[in-house]
């Protein structure tokens, strides 16, 4: 049994790079992208000879198809795309480095600390893409690990809960609209809980940074009973149903969807300071496929993939892409308070176990009545 | 002679392979439990440092608790209520119960996330029950995120597993007994307490303490129920655990199975103890019998109402609710119901190339992988058949392990056997290491349900063979294996059903061309695609509906 299978796992593999060997013939013609060295074309060579690239991820499969097709018709490489989420992800990835069975040729994650981590363990390839140029600088870290989105990390709320006069426009607004209204929206006002979720810790932790009277708002939270969750959608869908009202912190990428399908939902950006997050990619060192995992992570950070991106909600995150889910568009609407998270070993600060106990008590502090 | 030695080195060497997939990854994990890193990182020591920091925190002795107490509740409700439902389904005269039994068993193989999400969508503060009921009654008298709500509806869910066990029990019983309780007078309440019952003892026993050993690994339910309260159980309380430290920390996590097995040792034993006498359950004798069924005369409706009381409130309920939101753009307060209906969703989710797949894939696994590790369970199960001796004992105790593990846990550590021990390497990525995990996981749940058939054989038949001059393979195959065949089947009924929304186990080992409806539906779940999530459950709900409605019409065949 074990034999058969392995046979035509082998055989699959011997048919499929036969496949993608036709197929590279025919895209020989193609020309460089702009700005890339010469020797660029030797790179292209050598993933189609890896002839496919292992992309691990958190973002939805959905969301990611359009990307996936684009590249594979480019290039005749084939994704074999892993949508997992982001422990599974980290997980999967240090027990895999050293194994030494190889592993994921791309890392894609929404959570950049454990990215950062990962990269700082020595466990992401060092490569500079030629893209590093169009990128802002707080998004490269060491040429190992790229930020790849622009995401604001929006306020939603109900607009059949909320009347307009309620409507935060800020964190203070939010602040003061808790603590006057505090009966009114006891139970109403919802999000992460950064005791189990990390990306919850990670903004809020972040929230600190950009301003230190954040302590105010969470105390403000705690005062009208915050209910904290695990998992955006739960909170989109309860702020959606009347539930809740409020959810702090979510996605803008994830908002943006919910208010096609929902017209009570209103999503704001807050005008004192927005978070902005991005999504972090490297390639792996114990890449199998190092030549193809290079090709699709400059794929991801050039301007047609950006485009891509773009259209797909998810925010581009390069100054020269048109459209209005871009940076450019965030940032013409936001002005000079965009917060972004860096992508560096800033962030591993967060993870630090005695400043995160310290963090999480004050904030257990701050929510108490 | 020589034929039961062949017998019995055969075997041994089955509960040998079985004792080493079982503790391969168990024997991992009480290693990395006494580490300070992740066992495959040069830099770990071993120390009692995770031990020191678990013990120290309050909120494991809070979620221990929460978790004891959940599967208590939770089995003190479903065992009672299972068994009540199989015997009425299956030895009574009750209306209607053909029709019932296809629906019974939707609580096993809906994902218990989606399954909570219904009920938050029918009786949550703003579900379209809570809403009618405030207003004509005013404040409604449940909260659905209470611990109260949790246990109820997690014993309500659980019902069917026990109603599994009973039931396959209860067929195989003549209904000789039954017939002269009744006719001497006795009511068919009494009947089924003072006769029916007590015969499938082993049947009930069993179902009790891994109904209590799931209770101890649910996950859905707290996580959808108890998250606006912060309700924790101990597989919750892992993510929590994990999130402290800021990357997941495998020796902590090891921790907590180390103490869900050294709770659920004991239990075996306790188990074991009470199963001494099995002898006395004997029912299946040398004699051929003819079941009559139990005639509930008065008590016929108020039968039917009961259990259409309890499909009402475990089945109906949340899937009125997971319905009436897959054909929604959105709901709640201030949503008229009518001016939001769409068919959208449904044509979103056909889009999406992986559902197709995953349908696919789920189906081949739990129809076909379902068969196989009957297969497996059967050969274990025979292996002990009649064979006092230490390693039948070992065999009882480390079949549960698997089960004691949280799915996250258990996943985490069947992936790392995967990927460390090189001749399985290959494997890694195929639906047959999936198949693997599942069939691990499940074992303690598939192998009882064919042991209690089993134990029901009396030993004549064989021992009639055996002097005949059969051997102890022959003798298996030609009589002891087609007197369990009900048995069989409904085992593998079950496993089907489970093994169409697990996915937990296997979340390191997916991929792409080996996605499962379980992994579909938390990994949308987690972005935020409810409407896909719930999409996707209705389809399910429906084709398995269909298919057992086929299988058991096969079924009833077999019996005839």
């Amino acid at each position: 049994m074990t034999s058969a299978f392995s046979l035509s796992a082998g055989f699959q593999r011997v048919a499929f790079a036969a496949v993608a060997g036709l197929m590279a013939v025919g895209a020989q013609a193609q020309s460089l992208p702009a700005g890339y060295p010469a020797d660029y074309q030797a790179l292209i060579d050598a993933a189609k000879k890896e002839g496919v690239v292992t992309v691990y991820a958190t973002t939805d499969s959905k969301a990611a198809a359009p990307l996936i097709k684009d590249f594979e018709s480019l290039y005749g490489i084939k994704i074999e795309y892993n949508d997992i989420n982001s422990t599974e992800l980290y997980n999967r990835l240090i027990a895999e480095s050293a194994a030494g069975t190889g592993t994921a040729d791309v890392s894609w994650s929404s959570a950049p600390d454990l990215q950062v981590k990962l990269a700082a363990d020595g466990l992401a390839l060092a490569y500079a893409s030629p893209e590093i140029p169009f990128l802002p600088k707080w998004a490269v870290m060491e040429n190992m690990a790229y930020g790849t989105t622009y995401e604001p990390m929006a306020i939603i709320y109900n607009k059949s809960q909320v009347p307009a006069e309620d409507v935060p426009q800020t964190h203070k607004d939010l602040a003061k609209l808790l603590s006057t209204k505090a009966a009114a929206y006891k139970g109403k006002i919802t999000a992460y809980d950064p005791e189990r979720s990390g990306v919850g810790f990670l903004m809020m932790n972040r929230d600190v940074k950009a301003d230190p009277a954040s302590w105010d708002l969470f105390k403000a939270m705690g005062a009208a009973d915050i209910k904290v969750y695990t998992s955006a959608g739960a909170m989109i869908e309860k702020v959606g149903s009347g539930e809740h009202s409020i959810a702090y912190n979510i996605f803008a990428s994830y908002g943006l969807l919910s208010i096609k399908k929902n017209p009570n939902l209103v999503m704001v950006w807050p005008k004192d300071y927005t978070l902005i997050a991005t999504r972090v990619a490297f390639i792996p060192s114990k890449a199998k496929h190092p030549a193809a995992g290079k090709l699709f992570l400059d794929y991801l950070l050039s301007k047609r993939g950006q485009s891509i991106i773009a259209k797909g909600e998810l925010f581009s995150i390069r100054g020269d892409v048109e459209g209005k889910e871009t940076a450019k568009a965030v940032d013409d609407l936001l002005g000079d308070k965009a917060r972004p998270i860096p992508v560096s070993r800033e962030l591993l600060e967060t993870l630090e176990q005695s400043k995160r106990l310290e963090f999480l008590n004050q904030w257990q502090a701050a929510i108490k009545k | 002679m020589s034929s039961a030695v062949a017998g019995t080195s055969a075997r041994r060497v089955v509960i040998s392979i079985t004792a080493l997939f079982v503790l391969a990854p168990i024997l991992l994990i009480t290693y990395q439990s006494f580490l300070t890193a992740p066992f495959f990182d040069p830099k770990a020591q071993l120390s009692l440092w995770a031990y020191e920091f678990v013990f120290n925190e309050p909120d494991f002795w809070r979620a221990l608790g929460t978790t004891a107490m959940l599967a208590v509740g939770m089995t003190a409700i479903s065992v009672p209520l299972g068994a009540l439902l199989a015997f009425l389904m299956t030895r009574t005269d009750m209306p209607g119960r053909g029709g019932f039994e296809p629906l019974l068993l939707v609580p096993i193989f809906l994902s218990p996330i989606v399954l909570a999400f219904g009920y938050v969508v029918t009786i949550g503060p703003v579900g379209f029950i809570t809403v009618w009921w405030k207003q004509y009654f005013g404040n409604p008298f449940w909260d659905i995120y209470s611990f109260t709500s949790l246990v109820v509806i997690a014993g309500l869910t659980h019902a069917p597993h026990v109603y599994l066990y009973a039931s396959a029990a209860l067929r195989s019983l003549p209904g000789d007994l039954e017939e002269a309780a009744r006719v001497t007078g006795a009511k068919p309440g009494r009947v089924a307490m003072d006769v029916s019952l007590p015969m499938i003892t082993p049947a009930l026993l069993f179902s009790g303490v891994l109904i209590l050993f799931l209770g101890f690994e649910v996950f859905g339910l707290p996580l959808i129920l108890g998250d606006p309260q912060g309700l924790l159980v101990l597989s919750t309380y892992l993510y929590k655990l994990t999130n402290k430290l800021g990357v997941p920390s495998y020796q902590l996590m090891a921790v907590v199975v180390m103490v869900i097995i050294a709770v659920a040792l004991p239990l075996v034993f306790v188990q074991r103890l009470l199963l001494r006498t099995a002898q006395r359950f004997i029912a299946v004798r040398g004699k051929g019998s003819r079941t009559n069924l139990v005639a509930l005369r008065a008590w016929r409706w108020p039968a039917f109402l009961l259990i259409a009381g309890w499909f009402a409130g475990t089945v109906m309920l949340p899937m009125t609710g997971l319905v009436l939101r897959s054909f929604v753009s959105s709901w709640g307060l201030g949503i008229n119901v009518l001016d939001v209906l769409t068919l959208d969703n449904y044509i979103e989710l056909f889009d999406d190339s992986e559902v197709v797949s995953a349908i696919v894939n789920s189906v081949g696994i739990a129809t076909i992988g379902g068969a196989l590790s009957i297969g497996c369970y059967t050969m274990i199960a025979l292996a002990q058949h009649r064979w006092p001796s230490a390693w039948v004992r070992f065999a009882d105790y480390i079949v549960m392990l698997p089960r004691a593990m949280p799915g996250i846990v258990a996943g985490l550590a069947i992936f790392w056997v995967f990927l460390f021990t090189k001749p399985l390497a290959p494997l890694r990525t195929t639906l047959l290491a999936v198949w693997v995990a599942y069939t691990l996981v499940w074992l303690a749940y598939g192998l009882r349900l064919v042991q209690s058939a089993l134990l029901q054989v009396a030993p004549e038949l064989e021992e009639a063979a055996r002097v005949t001059g059969a051997g102890l393979g022959r003798a298996m195959r030609d009589v002891t294996i087609p007197l369990i065949k009900h048995g069989m089947l409904a085992a593998w009924l079950l496993i089907m059903l489970i093994f169409v929304r697990e996915y937990s186990t296997a979340v390191y080992l997916l991929g792409p061309g080996t996605e499962v409806i379980g992994s579909l539906v938390v990994s949308r779940w987690g972005s935020g695609a409810v409407d896909i999530v719930t999409c996707l459950s209705c389809i399910n709900v429906a084709l398995i509906s269909l298919g057992l409605m086929v299988t058991l019409r096969l079924g009833v065949k077999l019996h005839g």
